[in-house]
C-alpha cells in the first residue's frame, strides 16, 4: 500500500502509543492503568503500524521473535515474585525502595514496578505473537 | 516458599521453553524439571507430617483478604501422586510422542497443565481454584489438539466447549456465593457459613452452580460426556496425562467443597452425591462393556472408578473419607499405566480396535504382564492396590449402613472384571484375525523408556498393594483432618 498520508500517521501513531503505554505502566499502582491494559494499548499501536506496512516492520521493530519477548516478561514476572524470598517474606510481597532522584524528586520503586513491566513486555509479546501469525496466514506482507 | 516452589517450577519451566529454541535441551528440561517437581513434592510428605497444615499467605496478606496457598495431608498426598504421574509419563512421552508434536510444545503445555494442577490443589481460595481450573483447561485444550488431525478437532471442540460451561457454573457460582458471604478464602468461607447454618437455603443456588461445575470436571454422572468423547482422540502420552490427572483435580475439589461447605447442608447434599456416584458407577461401566475400543473402554472405566470415590465420601466418615483417598491414588496409578500399554499397542500396531487386534502377548509378555498389574488392579484383585481400595469403600459402606450402594459397587467390581478380562482376551490372548485387513506398523523404533515409565508404575501399583497399611495409615490422618474443617479454618485465618 502506497499512502504517504496513512504511512505518516501510522509511524507518528505508533510512537504517541508508545509513550502513552508506558505512561499507563508507570501509574498503574495507584491509579487506573498497570502493566496489562499497557500491553494492551501498546500492541494496538503495532498492529496498527502492522496493517498499513505489513507484519515484517513489526518483526524488524521488535527485533526479538514475540516468543522470546514472551520469554523475557514470564522471566520479569518470576524475578519479582522471588526477590521477597530472598529478604525473608513471603513470595510475591511487594518491597519499596523510597529515594531521592534528581529531576523528579522523591520516588517508589519496588518489586510491583517489575512485576508489571514482566506482563507488559508479556501481554505485547502474546499479543503481537497472535497478530504476526495472522498476517503470514493472511499474506499481509505486500 | 516451600508451596510456592511447586508452582515456580513450571513456571520456570514455562519461561524456559519459551527462551529457549532448541527441542532437544527443552526435552532435557522436562524432564529434569519434572524430577525436581516430584522430589519436591515428596519432601512436602514429612514436613506435612510435622506441621499438619502448610500455609503460606501470597503478598504478605493476612488470611480473608490476600490469596492462600494452603496443604493438608490431603492436598499433599495428591500433590505427590500427581508429581508421581506426571514425571513418568513426561518420560514415557520422549518416546511416544511423535517428532513434530514434541517440537511444537507438547511438554510445554504439559507444564501448563502441572502449574494448573499443583496451584489447584494449594488453593486456599475459592477464585483461585477458578483460575487455576481455567490455566489447566487452556493447556488441556492445546494439547487434545496439538497435532491437528480431524478426529482431534473433534474430540476437542466437544472437550472446550462442555469445560467452558463447566467453568462458567462454577464462576457464576463464585459470584453468587460472593455476593451472599462477601468472602473468597475457603476457610473464611466455611466459617461464614457454620455461624449462618439457619438460612443455608440461600446459598443453594451458588453451592449448586459450584457443584455441577466440579462434576463436569470430574467426569460425574449426568456429566461425563465429554470424557469419552476426547479421551481417545490425542496421542496416547496425552491421554495417560488427562487421565491421571485432570477429572481427579475435579474430584479434589470436590472433597474439599464437600468437606468445608456441603456438609453442613448434609441431610440435602448426602443424598445428591450418593446418587451420582451410584449412577456413576453403573453407568461408567456398563456403557464401557459395550465398547470396541481399548482407550474408549478406559475412558469410560475413568467415569466408574470416579463414582467410587464418589460414593465413599458420600458415605462421610472416617473409614469413607480414608478409602475415597486410598481409591483415589490407586486410580489415578492404575488408570494411567493401563493408558500407557495403550499406547505401546497403538505404537506397535496403528490401531486400538479390539477387533483388529490380537496376540499381544507373545509380541512382548512383558507389555502383557503391564497390562495384566493395572487392569486387574482396577478390577480389584489381591494383592494388587485396588483390592484394598474396593474392600476399603466396602467395608466403609457397610459401617455407615449404606447397604444398598454397597451392593451396587460390588456389582459394579464384577462388570470392571468383565471389561478388563475383554480386553485382555481381545488384545493380549486371542489370535490374530486372519480376515481383518492390518494396518502397517508404523514405528519400530526401540521403547525402552516407555518401557520402563510403565514398569516403575506398575511397581507402585504392587508396592500400593503390598504395603499399604503405612498408606491407608497417612489417608487416615488426612480424612480426619478433612472431616474436622475446623483446624483447617483455625490453620488459614491463623488463629493456631
Amino acid at each position: 500500500m502506497n499512502n504517504i498520508i496513512l504511512e505518516k500517521i501510522a509511524r507518528l501513531f505508533l510512537r504517541v502509543i508508545a509513550v502513552m503505554s508506558v505512561l499507563l505502566l508507570l501509574r498503574g499502582h495507584n491509579s487506573p492503568g498497570g502493566g496489562f491494559i499497557g500491553g494492551i494499548v501498546l500492541a494496538t499501536g503495532f498492529i496498527y503500524y502492522g496493517i498499513i506496512f505489513g507484519s515484517d516492520r513489526i518483526q524488524s521493530i521488535i527485533y526479538f521473535n514475540t516468543r522470546i519477548w514472551m520469554g523475557i516478561g514470564l522471566g520479569l514476572v518470576l524475578v519479582a515474585a522471588v526477590i521477597p524470598v530472598f529478604v525473608g517474606q513471603a513470595p510475591l510481597t511487594g518491597l519499596w525502595y523510597i529515594g531521592e532522584w534528581p529531576l523528579v524528586g522523591t520516588m517508589h520503586i519496588g518489586t510491583p514496578l517489575l512485576f508489571d513491566t514482566g506482563i507488559f513486555v508479556g501481554v505485547t509479546g502474546l499479543i503481537l505473537s497472535v497478530i504476526i501469525t495472522i498476517m503470514e496466514v493472511l499474506k499481509w506482507n505486500t | 516458599m516451600i508451596l510456592f516452589a511447586l508452582l515456580l517450577i513450571p513456571f520456570s519451566y514455562l519461561m524456559l521453553g519459551l527462551l529457549i529454541k532448541k527441542s532437544g535441551i527443552k526435552q532435557r528440561l522436562a524432564l529434569l524439571f519434572a524430577t525436581v517437581n516430584f522430589l519436591w513434592a515428596l519432601a512436602l510428605v514429612p514436613i506435612v507430617q510435622f506441621r499438619e497444615i502448610i500455609v503460606v499467605q501470597m503478598g504478605s496478606w493476612a488470611a480473608p483478604y490476600g490469596i492462600s496457598l494452603v496443604a493438608d495431608r490431603f492436598s499433599v498426598l495428591m500433590l505427590v501422586v500427581a508429581a508421581f504421574v506426571f514425571f513418568l509419563t513426561t518420560i514415557y512421552a520422549t518416546q511416544s510422542v511423535d517428532k513434530a508434536r514434541r517440537k511444537n510444545g507438547h511438554f510445554f503445555f504439559s507444564f501448563g497443565i502441572l502449574m494448573g494442577v499443583n496451584g489447584s490443589f494449594m488453593a486456599g481460595d475459592l477464585f483461585n481454584l477458578y483460575v487455576w481450573f481455567e490455566v489447566m483447561l487452556m493447556s488441556s485444550f492445546i494439547l487434545v489438539s496439538l497435532g491437528g488431525e480431524r478426529q482431534q478437532l473433534e474430540g476437542s471442540i466437544k472437550y472446550l466447549i462442555l469445560n467452558l460451561i463447566s467453568s462458567l457454573f462454577f464462576v457464576a457460582g463464585i459470584g453468587l456465593l460472593y455476593g451472599k458471604l462477601g468472602s473468597l478464602n475457603l476457610a473464611d468461607l466455611s466459617q461464614k457459613m457454620a455461624s449462618a447454618t439457619d438460612n443455608l437455603a440461600v446459598l443453594n443456588p451458588a453451592l449448586i452452580l459450584i457443584f455441577v461445575g466440579f462434576s463436569i470436571k470430574g467426569a460425574l454422572f449426568p456429566f461425563f460426556f465429554w470424557l469419552p468423547a476426547s479421551y481417545h482422540t490425542p496421542p496416547p502420552a496425552v491421554t495417560a496425562l488427562f487421565a491421571g490427572l485432570l477429572t481427579k483435580v475435579g474430584i479434589y475439589s470436590l472433597v474439599r467443597f464437600y468437606t468445608l461447605f456441603l456438609y453442613y447442608d448434609h441431610g440435602f447434599w448426602n443424598e445428591v452425591v450418593l446418587w451420582m456416584g451410584g449412577l456413576s458407577m453403573v453407568i461408567g461401566v456398563i456403557a464401557a462393556s459395550s465398547q470396541y475400543d481399548f482407550r474408549k473402554i478406559l475412558s469410560f472405566h475413568i467415569i466408574s472408578q470416579v463414582g467410587y470415590v464418589v460414593i465413599a465420601l458420600g458415605f462421610f466418615t472416617v473409614a469413607g473419607l480414608t478409602a475415597a483417598l486410598f481409591f483415589l491414588v490407586h486410580n489415578m496409578l492404575a488408570k494411567t499405566n493401563a493408558f500407557l500399554v495403550a499406547g505401546w499397542v497403538h505404537r506397535e500396531r496403528g490401531t486400538l480396535n479390539l477387533k483388529v487386534l490380537g496376540d499381544m502377548f507373545n509380541k512382548s509378555p512383558v507389555w502383557g504382564i503391564l497390562f495384566f498389574i493395572s487392569a486387574f488392579s482396577l478390577a480389584g484383585l489381591p494383592p494388587l492396590s485396588g483390592f484394598f481400595g474396593k474392600y476399603l469403600v466396602l467395608k466403609a459402606g457397610i459401617e455407615a449402613d449404606q447397604i444398598f450402594i454397597t451392593l451396587v459397587a460390588l456389582f459394579v467390581g464384577l462388570f470392571t472384571l468383565f471389561s478388563m478380562v475383554k480386553i485382555w482376551m481381545e488384545v493380549f490372548w486371542k489370535r490374530q484375525p486372519e480376515d481383518i485387513a492390518q494396518p502397517a506398523p508404523i514405528n519400530l523404533k526401540p521403547a525402552n523408556w516407555m518401557l520402563f515409565s510403565s514398569v516403575v508404575m506398575a511397581l507402585a501399583i504392587v508396592g500400593m498393594g503390598l504395603w499399604a497399611a503405612p498408606i491407608v495409615d497417612y489417608c487416615q490422618l488426612a480424612a480426619e483432618d478433612l472431616l474436622t474443617p475446623s483446624k483447617y479454618i483455625d490453620y488459614v485465618l491463623g488463629y493456631h
